[in-house]
């Protein structure tokens, strides 16, 4: 399968999780940004993939490294990008990807030579504390497993819409997917930001084939529609159970969101 | 064996671990049996590969679309026979299947499920040895995971 598809993925992965482990606002924010634009460039790779005739996966090969500090994530962000140019051919998207990447890179540097951006890294010390909140143990269980259930989850639709998207033909289809993906990414951060505040971030385990390769799509859709109840009831329940004014809202907030979701796939059946 | 087996509600750091790095998952190219279990009712499937080197389970790997209990058994089962002959492998489902009894329906259907891809990955390796031409070998789940949680006792 496509090499330079897997490698734009783990790339957005790899910035991605940067942006989610790294704590100065600035920072992360515009590694959001950066990881959004590979996000983009992944999927471009995919359409010229599927235009020459040829077909991708979406196997990855890469773990989480749990660094220590700002300084070591941006490092190793550097050499990935430069290792991912290496598979970069002589086209006009090729030379897109060269020249935000070089962007990139540059501003990458420019940040490691301000030592105080330099701090620990706090997202994987797996102290599972809310910021200041003092949550009950019984809460930060349920929220932690509520957070790793729905991260991958998002990451999952995400890469199936997308997945999805790339092969239909039908205009309405092609739109219910890019509002969904954009929604799941929404989500996807949320989470992130939130494991990362726990310090139990971890990357959401690789898709198997059988995951994004629907064969139904009906049935794939009112499956769907069902996890979206079931997304729905654990939000409700997690808003019920946590005495927390912040995240009770916030998790209402996702709740309603899910309620449009389902309704947003009916336009695919 | 089991002794250490916690699900997520106990939240050790044996189990966040599992969580967040997973043991063994993903897919084996050169598998010598592949087996599923799915839920037909929710979509919800595990995938094991075994490699085998005379009987002894040399590597293995699994993957699902399922909850994150079914992970955290999968991760810790598959750790647990890794590198053992594949008769301790069958006797470690019926450890595992006995200690059944603690977890709630829906935990117990996820543990099933990952115990059912396995079982069914060493009939895919019995097929295979005997000369059948089969990808994989499927098993169907009796019980679903939309279990209701009320059923615990």
């Amino acid at each position: 399968m496509n090499k330079l598809y897997q490698a734009k993925h783990e790339l957005w992965l790899k910035i991605l999780f940067a942006s989610f482990a790294i704590n100065d606002k600035q920072i992360k924010r515009e590694l959001y940004n950066f990881a959004t634009i590979e996000f983009r460039h992944m999927k471009w790779v995919g359409e010229a993939v599927l235009k020459a005739g040829d077909d991708y996966n979406y196997d990855r090969t890469q773990m989480l490294h749990k660094s220590q500090s700002v300084f070591e994530i941006l490092r190793t962000l550097i050499v990935e990008l430069k290792e991912t140019a290496a598979l970069y051919k002589e086209d006009i998207l090729s030379q897109r990807m060269i020249t935000d990447e070089t962007y990139m890179i540059i501003h990458i540097a420019s940040l490691l030579e301000k030592r105080e951006n330099d701090a620990p890294i706090t997202a994987f010390n797996m102290a599972r504390k809310y910021g200041n909140k003092t949550l009950p143990q019984a809460q930060i269980d349920a929220l932690t497993l509520f957070l790793f259930e729905e991260s991958y989850k998002e990451y999952e639709l995400i890469l199936i819409y997308a997945y999805m998207q790339a092969r239909t033909t039908n205009l309405t289809h092609f739109t219910v997917f890019q509002d969904l993906i954009d929604e799941s990414h929404f989500h996807l951060y949320s989470f992130g930001e939130m494991m990362a505040k726990m310090g139990i971030l971890a990357l959401p385990r690789e898709l198997h084939a059988r995951s994004y390769i629907i064969q139904d799509i009906k049935k794939f859709v009112l499956d769907g529609i069902a996890e979206e109840e079931a997304a729905k009831e654990m939000c409700k329940t997690l808003s019920g159970a946590i005495e927390d004014e912040d995240l009770k809202r916030f998790f209402d907030f996702v709740n309603y969101q899910e309620s449009y979701h389902i309704e947003l796939m009916k336009k695919l059946l | 064996m089991f002794k250490d087996v916690k699900m997520p509600e106990g939240m050790d750091p044996q189990v966040l671990e599992h969580l967040m790095n997973p043991k063994n998952y993903g897919k084996l190219e050169d598998a010598s049996g592949v087996g599923v279990a799915v839920d037909e009712k929710t979509g919800e499937y595990v995938i094991f590969y075994i490699k085998t080197q005379e009987k002894i389970l040399q590597d293995l790997r699994f993957a699902t679309n399922g909850c994150q209990d079914t992970v955290v058994v999968g991760s810790m089962f598959s750790e647990m026979i890794k590198g053992d002959v594949i008769e301790n492998g069958k006797a470690a489902i019926a450890k595992m299947e006995k200690k059944l009894g603690s977890l709630t329906p829906k935990q117990r259907v996820c543990t099933d499920m990952v115990l059912e891809a396995f079982v069914a990955s060493l009939i895919n390796r019995e097929n295979l040895l005997k000369g059948a031409k089969e990808e994989v070998h499927i098993l169907k789940m009796q019980e679903s995971c939309e279990v209701e949680e009320t059923e615990h006792e």
